[in-house]
């Protein structure tokens, strides 16, 4: 852990500029991943909407900054906060839904949120979208935002940690495990999954914040259903069961669209073959494969 | 009606394979493809059109069953996440596959004699293309009620919707009945797509436009209900027209509201069996 910080503090001195942005996305992603990798991965809820909630981080801090000339902080900190407020109200109609029919539901919340960004020209700008949003000066080069989001990467990624190995991530994985059982000693299925879900908002409101001020601009796309793809795949990939698993999945995730979209135009169908092969023999992802591997290195060590 | 139709392949595969597939926008894609393809090969014969709308979906069904013996197969018992991921694997392949085999360009097809003309109903004028595809809708929808209803077949593939363990014990091939209604459903979506070629301009990401719809017309009707569908389609249709009418800036809206209202009044939709989740 200690190790993965540092590497990435000690990056931006080795890589160039380009490259300090991928890092950039990565820890972006990430945040967004474990955010949604909290629902899926711990309670067992697929969510097929985390773009309209990471949406509404991005728009709020964009909104903020340049109608209401916000200080950064302010805005920063209200992303999160409105993302949480409105998960409160979608989630709470759809953890009263299980497995399609909650995943059908928040699909159709984030796209009617996709809709009213899209529609509420006077607020949003539409399609369009809202471009040159400004900075303060010490956050303005690229590499000073990197640290940023660094830090605050680490920041939500400490509090996560907290979060899934207290009693209630103890709980979220009890559910996950068997709903019933849950609610037969003692736990309020609804009540935790409601609050699993709205803690999983602060985080996607929380990437989505950290995205307007990385790019500068937001578009109605960041709400958009394949952008809550995205999110699942990556955590997909790393591996749902695992703490790290959507951290890694985030970093091979873009490294993969860097490096495949570098030499064929055909990105897509190269990755839809990754990603038909990640299904059908690695279900575990990056993170469950290796660990199952060392777990049985070590049984055959001893 | 042509959301109708590729609407009720998802809800028949849906119903009996219990899996959401998101790759279906993608199968209508490759109807829609294939149809302007064969078309264009086929020029030098007169009726290329309906040619092609009867070989394109043949095709994509061929593709459905291919697709289904070599993947679906493999997941149907484990988390419906991987089918998820699986389905949009999918996209991703036959949308590149498209795109490598024809291009990215936009293409067109004109109306397709003898229906190229437009005709006087009720002091209204419609193109009777159109009215063509209603008349195709309603015969689909017959057709599928008494394809399950009085056929054997039919009545082997909703037993195995209503317990596939029992019918499996009764002797009957599961697997294979599965991959006959899935190449049926795909079928439905590849000819819904080649009927679609001349209203909508061909291009890629045409699924991505239908995909969405179908899900509401699908949930609103209730998963799995064929009869759903068809209601789900109506609904939708003149929901569109009279949100254009009244609240044009919304009118993609109320699609996503009526299906939120659906999913959290009545999961299982208007026409669906309430089950256990």
């Amino acid at each position: 852990m200690v190790v993965a910080v540092g590497l990435f503090a000690a990056m931006p001195t080795f890589v160039g500029i380009s490259w300090v942005s991928v890092l950039c996305e990565i820890l972006i992603l990430t945040v967004a991943a474990s955010g949604l990798n909290l629902v899926m991965g711990y309670t067992g809820m697929i969510s097929f909407g985390p773009a309209g909630l990471y949406a509404v981080g991005a728009y709020t801090t964009a909104i903020l900054i340049v109608r209401a000339n916000a200080p950064f902080g302010l805005a920063m900190i209200a992303g999160p906060i409105v993302a949480t407020v409105v998960s409160l109200i979608v989630g709470w109609f759809c953890v009263r839904r299980t497995a399609v029919y909650f995943a059908l539901l928040t699909l159709a919340f984030s796209e009617l949120i996709h809709i009213v960004i899209f529609k509420w020209y006077g607020l949003t700008k539409g399609d369009d979208g809202i471009v040159g949003i400004p900075l303060p000066g010490f956050l303005s080069s690229i590499e000073s935002y990197y640290y940023f989001t660094l830090a605050c990467t680490i920041v939500c990624l400490l509090a996560m940690w907290v979060i899934v190995n207290s009693a209630f991530g103890k709980a979220l994985q009890v559910i996950r495990e068997n709903p019933n059982r849950a609610e037969f000693i003692g736990i309020n299925v609804r009540r935790y999954q409601l609050l699993a879900f709205v803690i999983q908002g602060f985080f996607l409101g929380a990437a989505g914040s950290l995205l307007c001020g990385f790019s500068h601009s937001v578009f109605p796309t960041n709400a958009h259903w394949p952008k809550s793809i995205d999110m699942i795949i990556a955590c997909l990939l790393g591996g749902i069961y695992h703490f790290y698993g959507p951290f890694v999945g985030s970093a091979v995730y873009i490294l993969l669209d860097k490096v495949i979209t570098s030499f064929t135009e055909y990105w897509s169908l190269v990755f839809g073959v990754v990603l038909l092969i990640l299904v059908l023999f690695f279900r575990g992802g990056i993170v469950g494969f290796v660990s199952e591997r060392l777990s049985a290195a070590r049984r055959e060590g001893s | 009606m042509l959301i109708y139709l590729i609407a009720v392949g998802l809800s028949l595969i849906f119903g009996t394979l219990r899996v959401l597939n998101l790759a279906h926008g993608a199968v209508y894609m490759l109807g829609a493809y294939l149809c302007v393809w064969l078309t264009s090969i086929l020029k030098p014969i007169p009726g290329m059109f309906w040619w092609a709308v009867v070989l394109g979906p043949f095709l994509v069904a061929l593709f459905g069953g291919l697709v289904e013996t070599v993947l679906l197969r493999r997941i149907y018992r484990w988390h419906f996440m991987y089918q998820f991921i699986l389905t949009f694997a999918l996209i991703l392949i036959i949308s590149d596959s498209v795109k490598l085999l024809w291009g990215g360009g936009f293409r067109s097809i004109t109306y397709p004699w003898p229906l190229n003309g437009t005709i006087k109903v009720a002091g209204g004028t419609f193109p009777l293309y159109n009215l063509f595809l209603v008349a195709v809708g309603v015969s689909i929808f017959f057709g599928l009620r008494a394809l399950l209803h009085f056929t054997r077949l039919g009545k082997i593939i909703r037993g195995v919707t209503y317990n596939r363990e029992i019918m499996s014990a009764l002797g009957e091939n599961v697997p294979a009945v599965y991959t006959e209604v899935f190449m049926l459903g795909c079928w439905l979506g590849g000819f819904g797509g080649a009927l679609a070629t001349p209203l909508v301009t061909v291009s890629l990401g045409m699924d991505m436009a239908v995909i969405i719809q179908c899900f509401i017309v699908v949930v609103i009707g209730g998963l799995g209900s064929l009869t759903g569908a068809f209601l789900g389609a109506i609904i939708l249709g003149l929901l569109d027209a009279f949100g254009i009418m009244v609240l044009p800036e919304l009118a993609l809206a109320f699609g996503f509201i009526l299906m939120a209202v659906v999913l959290i009044v009545r999961p299982y939709g208007l026409m669906g069996k309430r089950e256990y989740e």
